[in-house]
């Protein structure tokens, strides 16, 4: 098996969560003996080779971050480039977001879903995991901690069933939290998720409140 | 106030403009904003919005104050052509690119992980689009994206059906 995967995420690849997904999948690809090729669109230079590798190749893997509930506006954009092909190719997906419950994916998964007919291609499934926001600002050896389970599913899809099989839809984890937990997030929301948060705004030089309202008020982050 | 952001090859948001006035809107009440010719990038996802500047974009094009009409109106028309069944890549850049009226924070509400938005007033949203659409599932993609921002969904309307549109406006 040779997959072409296509990163879909329109942030540059050195600080993409995507690119770091792709890269523990890859290694459950390699253990299992199938070869890939990765690309990625948010260069656009890049998009003449991608829609090449697009059209010789039978095996896509798209994956791609949740951009307001669908798929971000860069890749729609060049998926509109991509030519009509058969249903000897097949197109799968790995969809993943920040927030973190199965539910908050289902609509994006719904449309990707039926595009790969609008492609006149086949539908390899979709592997939908959320929780992903942190990679970017983790270091390396905790990126790989988290990107971890990744790897597994790389090994799975190279048995050629997609993300059809159980182990797939399990990866998910659960459609909506227990309200235990809940209550304890919103709890961990207000508080530490809030310093956090303000702490690695600072280290991006950031000096004033995250819920700064710019437009009503005078503030040094402003233009 | 209602903004409406035509994206469409046709321009059709003229027409709807047109037939606004033609019901008796009042034109100081509502906005077209045709997009043809302008400079609007997508959205690239570097969380400055959220994390370095906060509240505003580190893009400078012509979107920033299609932002700004954005947040203080009451309704949000997006006109728009279709690919895939779904909104164009053009209209979806305008969407994507809402996230400096959204914060870092989360919370809970109405069985929803969310995030806090920066600002206490939220535009209601609506599409009207050309071609071949996929009605149920552009009316659920905005009711989950305007439940996001804590809004609600104006509805969703092929283009001959505009009028029905219309009558939301007036």
């Amino acid at each position: 098996m040779h997959v072409v995967i296509i990163n879909g995420s329109p942030r540059i690849q050195k600080y993409s969560n995507t690119e770091k997904i792709i890269a523990s999948f890859t290694d459950g690809l390699s253990e299992k003996g199938a070869s890939f090729e990765t690309h990625a669109i948010s260069n656009r230079k890049s998009w003449e080779t991608i829609q090449k590798a697009y059209i010789e190749n039978e095996e896509i893997l798209i994956a791609l971050p949740l951009y307001v509930e669908c798929v971000p506006g860069l890749l729609l954009e060049f998926l509109e480039t991509l030519p009509k092909k058969d249903e000897h190719t097949r197109i799968s997906f790995l969809l993943q977001s920040g927030f973190a419950e199965g539910c908050q994916l289902r609509c994006g998964e719904e449309f990707l879903a039926k595009l790969p007919g609008y492609l006149g291609v086949r539908y390899g499934g979709c592997l939908v995991k959320g929780n992903n926001f942190g990679i970017r600002i983790l270091d390396e050896e905790k990126q790989r901690q988290v990107t971890k389970p990744y790897q597994a599913m790389g090994r799975l899809f190279a048995d050629g069933d997609g993300f059809f099989r159980v182990e797939a839809k399990k990866f998910t984890g659960p459609e909506t939290f227990p309200l235990p937990l809940r209550l304890m997030m919103q709890f961990i929301f207000k508080t530490f998720a809030k310093k956090m948060f303000q702490k690695a705004a600072a280290s991006w030089g950031c000096t004033v409140p995250l819920d700064e309202k710019i437009w009503e008020t005078n503030s040094s982050c402003r233009e | 106030m209602i903004l409406m952001i035509d994206t469409t090859r046709k321009h059709i948001g003229t027409q709807i403009a047109e037939e606004l006035l033609h019901n008796g809107k009042n034109p100081a009440e509502f906005e077209l904003i045709d997009t043809t010719g302008m400079n609007i990038s997508h959205c690239a996802g570097c969380n400055y919005c959220w994390l370095k500047t906060p509240g505003i974009c580190t893009i400078k094009d012509d979107y920033a104050p299609i932002l700004k009409k954005i947040n203080q109106a009451d309704q949000v028309w997006l006109i728009s052509d279709t690919h895939f069944g779904f909104v164009s890549y053009q209209t979806k850049n305008i969407v994507d690119r809402v996230m400096p009226l959204v914060t870092m924070h989360l919370k809970f509400k109405d069985g929803q992980m969310r995030h806090v938005m920066r600002y206490d007033h939220q535009p209601n949203i609506g599409i009207i689009y050309t071609g071949d659409g996929d009605q149920a599932y552009l009316e659920h993609w905005c009711q989950r994206t305007t439940l996001n921002l804590g809004s609600h969904s104006l509805g969703v309307f092929p283009s001959k059906y505009r009028k029905e549109a219309i009558s939301c406006m007036l």
